[in-house]
């Protein structure tokens, strides 16, 4: 039998008021015990025992202090110390939840960070639901503060994009009335007048194609509005002349400068496809208001061929081809 | 996790990435204070290792504002042509290199490159090129500046004038690590396409940004803690015997790989 004399010992107190001894090097371990016993002075006795906070119950309690108990040796090495630590954060969420509140009261810093991690890595990647299931946590927001977020979430920054999509816009129509002025008179329309009816038919489903919020690749869908300038010679004159038709035959590019407008979408869409699977989460919400300014603008461009041509809302290809026709393929890409 | 009180959810979240924090926005109460608190959006903030030059922007109260700021508006460094932000969905840190801030072979030359200003670019000055047959761009970088264990890759950022030509063959692509005793003499470079190649027969090609500019990979690298030293990406061109023309040459980003 060892000598007790040498050995210290701190009584503690836990929220359900069972007293306990704990070796003194263990405890003294925990910032907040150790406040206690040289601040105070207590905890030398059963009768001044230290009162644990609330937050730590006997089975935290215990757990903590194994924790105390293999980490003050300052013979380990660092290699034990991690392996322990993997080992002990073994637990059921809800555990370690309790465990992090009880370290933090403890104000013991390595344990709190040790099972904040453990429990950041069970967030990481889960929707909200998915949080709240796993936590048990109320469900106590409004619908409308759920929504607020989504302005600042990467995941679908839809109004981000339209935003964007509105400067860029008035931004090509600025380039375009520039370009217009210098370059009309080089230009040589070789597309045949069908080429031309099809395109300003095919207008239609892009229109209507907007609506439909694919959001995949934002780059994609910025790609159709990119202006003009990025196109090799022959393209952007040919691009030219289609604005002016359309500016002929359409009304209003100026008087709706903050819809992205289908051409855009010729101009640019030749090396792309949309035929991907998209995701289409777009938020309700959004998706009527998206479809909303869309049925707004096709009226105001002469809706009348555009009803016409149905309901279809299937996307339609345009490319351009060598000699700067259009060419126009419905369905699935080639 | 009803008894966890909110600077825990904080610590936790800091833990996490800026997405993850978003996204708890909508979980709970707790869950949301904690979400917006600064103390969270000060961890995805560089601090200490944070290039010199940096000024708050000023009109931003909160913490997390000031990190979308960064995401968002690239900040200039002062003296140097040099763009700094954030990645949006991690926080990590990505550059820019001007023109001017890259070793352009022949570019102080006014016959072969002039330096033009356009506007919705970032830095005073992007490159253009005239006409040259040793087309040679390279850039460097201290690795140093970059977040650690991340995987990161260089893109060129160009367009083209009215009138390019010489392009439509692939171009020699490097990346290397100087680190203090490698040799570079034994690098393979790549070979990459500036133009959009939609058959996807390349390994690398083009491609349209949302910022109207092309970009195309030159290479990729994996910083990890502790590393120092500079990386090296270049763009070559010089056996071909013809001219190139018509590149406009924005610069060369450096931002994580997804």
């Amino acid at each position: 039998m060892k000598p007790e004399t040498m050995k210290s010992y701190i009584w503690l107190q836990t929220a359900d008021g069972s007293i306990q001894q704990v070796e003194q090097e263990v405890a003294m371990f925990c910032p907040m015990i150790c406040q206690e016993v040289i601040q105070k002075g207590v905890g030398s006795s059963k009768n001044h025992a230290i009162s644990l906070p609330q937050r730590v119950n006997p089975a935290m309690f215990s757990l903590i202090l194994d924790y105390c108990r293999f980490h003050q040796l300052p013979g380990r090495s660092n290699k034990e110390r991690k392996t322990y630590d993997e080992r002990f954060i073994r637990m059921d969420t809800k555990r370690l939840c309790e465990l992090t509140s009880a370290a933090d009261s403890l104000q013991l810093k390595p344990l709190v960070d040790l099972t904040s991690r453990a429990l950041a890595r069970i967030i990481e990647g889960k929707t909200p639901e998915e949080i709240r299931e796993i936590f048990h946590l109320p469900d106590d927001l409004t619908e409308e503060e759920k929504l607020e977020p989504l302005k600042n979430t990467m995941d679908d920054p839809r109004i981000r994009l339209l935003n964007r999509l509105y400067a860029k816009k008035r931004k090509e129509l600025k380039e375009r009335e520039r370009l217009k002025n210098v370059e009309v008179e080089e230009h040589v329309d070789e597309r045949s007048v069908d080429d031309l009816l099809s395109f300003i038919n095919g207008r239609d489903p892009k229109v209507v194609k907007m609506s439909k919020g694919k959001k995949k690749k934002k780059k994609k869908k910025d790609q159709k509005i990119v202006s003009s300038n990025d196109i090799h010679d022959k393209e952007s004159h040919d691009l030219h002349s289609k604005q002016q038709c359309v500016e002929e035959t359409g009304s209003s590019m100026r008087d709706v400068p903050n819809l992205p407008i289908a051409e855009d979408d010729i101009s640019t869409s030749k090396a792309r496809s949309e035929d991907e699977d998209i995701d289409d989460e777009i938020d309700p919400a959004m998706r009527e208001l998206l479809d909303r300014e869309v049925e707004d603008f096709a009226q105001r461009l002469n809706s009348n061929w555009v009803r016409s041509l149905g309901q279809e809302r299937r996307p339609v290809h345009f490319s351009i081809n060598g000699n700067g026709t259009t060419r126009r393929h419905t369905g699935q890409s080639p | 996790m009803n008894n966890l009180p909110e600077d825990c959810v904080a610590i936790i979240l800091s833990l996490t990435t800026p997405l993850d924090v978003c996204r708890s926005s909508a979980v709970s109460r707790i869950f949301r204070s904690a979400a917006d608190s600064d103390d969270v959006w000060n961890h995805f903030l560089p601090t200490t290792d944070f290039p010199a030059g940096f000024a708050a922007p000023a009109g931003l109260p909160t913490r997390k504002q000031l990190f979308f700021s960064l995401v968002d508006n690239p900040l200039l460094l002062n003296d140097t042509d040099l763009s700094f932000s954030l990645e949006r969905k991690s926080g990590n840190k990505c550059y820019m290199m001007a023109a001017r801030a890259l070793s352009i072979v022949w570019g102080h030359d006014p016959r072969y490159w002039h330096w033009i200003s356009l506007p919705n670019t970032r830095f005073g000055e992007v490159a253009e090129l005239i006409m040259v047959w040793w087309l040679e761009i390279t850039g460097k970088i201290n690795i140093t500046l970059l977040s650690d264990d991340t995987l990161y890759a260089a893109y060129l950022v160009f367009k083209w004038n009215p009138s390019p030509y010489g392009f439509r063959q692939p171009v020699e692509a490097s990346l290397v690590f100087l680190a203090d005793t490698d040799s570079t003499d034994d690098v393979q470079p790549s070979m990459i396409s500036l133009m959009q190649d939609p058959s996807g027969d390349e390994a690398q090609s083009a491609e349209l940004r949302r910022d109207g500019w092309y970009e195309v990979e030159l290479g990729q690298f994996f910083k990890r803690r502790g590393d120092m030293g500079e990386i090296e990406m270049s763009l070559k061109e010089t056996k071909r015997p013809f001219e190139k023309k018509g590149l406009i040459l924005y610069g060369i980003e450096i931002r994580p790989k997804p």
